[in-house]
């Protein structure tokens, strides 16, 4: 065994590496990728990845099982026992409600793919103006807690910059997308309570203490017919901070009764979000003069059937109770890309992918056998490749980076080098027998390093172009070619000088 | 080493005609780069850019039901006026995959129109929707012809070191090249600047080196053909090219430089045979190369042709330019190296 030589040892070894960092798996089952802290599920014991196998009797293989059991519990009236095996555990839950377990298939390996094959959103965001570091860093703070408020869960914000220095906030949703995103992203979120010119309170936390997202004082509260369809009103209660609650008592003193319903106050309190009028609420004659630090918002949605005019109603208090929450930002956002990829491409796609390369290199190896007529060359080449894709993937996964369709072309434009650079090794090592294997074998690295530097060096100022968002077509292939030139071609070298010694 | 008698006489024919040769590449790169420039100067680029880059919205419906192609366009030419159609289909059946709708309206606005038309809600269970902002793609566009640019340069540079001459002249060259690249991230000067800089550079280090290694120029010479003939016929054929299209010509900056690295290594560094011996023997080895090359790229297109304009585009701009660089390797670059190496004999 040990006459195999150090360099195909290497390349074994790399390859078992790399299987080990891929490591294929052929689990059954849905995978937790999201539970709220505070929900049953989480206070049963119920983790983020842990993998359900069934549930009561039912065996659960893959999301669709999953979906199908609980929907055919849920809605119910009252309590049922639901027990939940995961691989290690048993879990039960009394609820009535739809447990809120977010779950998803089995990772098959430990390889990333990107939105653009998994499917998901993609959203890059600019300011209006420049923003420093510390500006981005609340920027995203807020975007992230906007985007709690929507209980979506596996996000990623991020800070890029480009080649001429603009910075960006990279939002990337995974699975499917809330409609209203791109609101929920762009809205610089200034929201004011004036009454006539003066401004009561603000949202963010100097002003509103508290906002009710639950609970009776939370919801809506009435539909009605209006014109050709529905309409619907939500309230929630918030409460105010002694300072905005004190202004609320000095500009309603200066305030007189209603002339036409003597109930309430002369003036309304308007609520604008981004300087739109959202709603006017008649004040009580009882609050004239009043510090009151709970305050009822109250806001209305509209529709051309009840459940749709509920849906609009529950995305604007939605909207409203995030911008009381997080505050403005002190800047205009653009969104200057919006991506939004299905996920039902992602897996056809990736089949597909699967058959064009191997189709792709078994061809390559016809050809070389054509070339060669030596079936045993042919092999050799053909092995070299998918160590190769097997070494690029193993270290993709190593570094977590996410395949997305850019790595995937770096992947194949390194395969398509990697298999010119062995054509090379092939004809120099059969070349002029003047001159012995080992210095054949030399001359062929030197075209093999000339042409990874050209290569190596090309490929890094697609780093920063472009916002990154094709930096990976030059990871992959910058990891493709330097495993090619230290680990796959020297073995290959060294395949090669034993097949055509034999 | 037997050499038949055809063989032989068609060495002969390419002794004496191999400068004449010559002429074809440079009339073909001189009818390529007029094509450009009349391209230019009518469409006010070098390339058809689509909404990746001009900014703008892609939209693809797939799902249970074919949609009728011909009715949709009329009924969203009634709403505006500028879009494109495309269909997928499957390579076999036939059968409709999915249908493509460009726009340089921004997506909230192109959205509701399609959704009206088609009668249902787009969801991202039956479509993907992609939108990127006009002045994103402009940043865009701008940095990934940079991106080329400097790919270009680097690549020069390092064909330099490798064949090219003395020591300094090697260092000058590259502190040349660095220096709007340092200066440009500094912020210093303005990628519209730091693009043109570099281009006197690259034209600069070109003259220098003209006068140090005739091999690095034939190199830099061949795959800058590659690129423009590649560019010229893109051009030609009508594709729009994407921000991914734009990868594909770095791609075929590393394809063609490896051919070409590999010839002029056998033929400078080598002196164990006849020039023309080692020629031929480059020669069978770089056709094996690209020949694996188009017919990996060949297959992979076939494969992806349905599913991804993506991978379409960068395969079918890489077959393309595989092509020249037949055309440009063993006629650009052998021609000048052979005249080369026997004018130094």
């Amino acid at each position: 065994m040990a006459k195999l030589g150090f360099k195909i040892w290497l390349m074994l070894i790399a390859i078992v590496l790399a299987l080990l960092m891929i490591s294929p798996s052929f689990e059954k089952g849905v995978q937790i990728s999201y539970l709220p802290q505070n929900s049953t599920a989480y206070e049963q014991g119920l983790r983020t990845g842990d993998i359900i196998t069934s549930i009561d009797s039912d065996t659960v293989t893959n999301l669709q099982d999953y979906t199908e059991v609980i929907s055919s519990k849920f809605p119910t009236g009252e309590n049922i026992k639901l027990k939940i095996t995961t691989k290690d555990n048993e879990f039960i839950l009394f609820t009535n409600q739809t447990p809120e377990i977010v779950v998803q298939n089995i990772p098959t390996s430990r390889i990333q793919t990107g939105l653009d094959l998994r499917g998901g959103s993609r959203a890059l965001v600019k300011a209006d103006k420049p923003l420093n570091a510390q500006e981005l860093t609340d920027l995203i703070a807020v975007t992230s807690s906007r985007l709690n408020v929507y209980g979506l869960s596996d996000i990623v914000i991020r800070p890029v910059s480009d080649l001429s220095g603009n910075n960006y906030m990279l939002v990337e949703i995974a699975g499917s997308t809330p409609k209203e995103l791109e609101n929920l992203i762009a809205k610089q979120g200034k929201f004011e309570a004036k009454i006539g010119n003066e401004t009561v309170f603000e949202g963010g936390n100097k002003d509103v203490t508290y906002v009710s997202r639950s609970g009776q004082q939370s919801g809506i509260y009435s539909c009605d017919t209006y014109q050709e369809g529905e309409i619907c009103k939500f309230r929630f209660a918030i409460s105010l901070s002694e300072e905005a609650a004190e202004r609320h008592a000095q500009i309603t003193d200066a305030l007189d009764i209603n002339s036409t319903n003597p109930e309430y106050l002369s003036e309304q309190l308007e609520l604008y979000l981004d300087d739109k009028l959202v709603d006017a609420l008649y004040i009580s004659k009882d609050l004239k003069g009043r510090t009151t630090t709970q305050i009822s918002i109250s806001g209305s949605g509209a529709g051309p059937t009840r459940n749709e005019a509920i849906e609009v109603a529950e995305a604007n208090m939605k909207e409203l109770q995030t911008v009381l929450i997080t505050g403005s930002l002190p800047f205009k956002l653009e969104v200057v890309k919006l991506d939004t990829i299905s996920p039902l491409l992602g897996e056809k796609f990736i089949k597909s992918i699967l058959i064009a390369g191997l189709a792709a290199i078994i061809a390559v190896a016809i050809i070389v056998f054509l070339r060669y007529r030596k079936l045993n060359l042919s092999l050799a080449v053909l092995l070299t490749a998918f160590s190769e894709v097997l070494i690029i993937l193993g270290i993709a996964a190593l570094i977590k980076w996410n395949l997305d369709l850019p790595s995937i072309a770096g992947i194949i434009a390194t395969i398509g080098t990697g298999v010119d650079q062995q054509i090379v090794v092939l004809d120099e090592s059969r070349s002029s027998k003047q001159y012995s294997m080992k210095e054949r074998i030399k001359r062929a690295l030197f075209i093999i390093f000339g042409a990874y530097f050209t290569t190596l060096f090309s490929m890094i100022p697609l780093y920063w172009a472009g916002a990154g968002l094709l930096k990976g077509f030059a990871v992959t292939t910058i990891i493709g070619i330097s495993a090619g030139v230290f680990i796959t071609r020297p073995a290959f070298a060294e395949i090669v000088k034993r097949i055509i010694k034999d | 080493m037997a050499e038949t008698e055809q063989q032989i006489k068609k060495q002969n024919w390419y002794d004496k005609n191999y400068k004449k040769l010559l002429i074809l590449p440079l009339a073909l790169l001189i009818l390529s780069i007029a094509y450009i420039g009349i391209f230019y100067s009518q469409n006010g680029d070098f390339v058809r850019k689509d909404v990746s880059l001009t900014g703008g919205t892609t939209i693809t419906v797939f799902g249970e039901n074919a949609i009728n192609i011909e009715n949709l366009r009329n009924s969203l030419s009634a709403e505006i006026s500028d879009f494109s159609i495309r269909e997928l289909s499957d390579l076999r059946s036939g059968k409709q995959e999915a249908v493509i709708i460009e726009s340089p309206e921004d997506s909230a606005s192109l959205r509701p129109i399609l959704e009206g038309i088609l009668g249902y809600e787009l969801t991202d269970k039956n479509s993907s929707i992609e939108f990127t902002g006009s002045s994103l793609s402009s940043d865009f566009y701008k940095q990934l012809l940079y991106a080329v640019l400097l790919s270009f340069s680097f690549m020069a540079l390092v064909v330099f070191f490798i064949f090219g001459g003395y020591w300094k002249v090697k260092m000058s060259s590259v502190i040349l090249t660095l220096l709007p690249i340092i200066l440009f991230f500094s912020g210093a000067i303005s990628i519209n600047v730091a693009i043109i800089s570099n281009i006197l550079v690259l034209v600069f280090n070109f003259i220098f080196y003209l006068k140090y290694s005739i091999p690095s120029v034939a190199v830099v010479i061949s795959a800058f053909a590659d690129i423009i003939m590649t560019l010229a016929l893109v051009d030609l054929i009508g594709i729009k090219i994407s921000s991914a299209g734009l990868i594909a010509f770095l791609m075929l900056i590393g394809y063609s430089v490896d051919t070409d690295i590999m010839l002029t290594t056998r033929l400078l560094k080598r002196k164990e045979s006849e020039i023309n011996t080692r020629l031929y023997n480059a020669f069978k080895t770089g056709m094996t190369m690209t020949i694996s090359s188009i017919v990996a790229v060949g297959v992979a297109l076939i494969f992806t042709y349905t599913f991804s304009e993506i991978l379409k585009q960068i395969f079918t701009i890489l077959l393309i330019g595989l092509g020249f660089d037949l055309f440009n390797t063993w006629i650009t670059n052998a021609s000048i190296l052979k005249w080369f190496l026997e004018k130094k004999d």
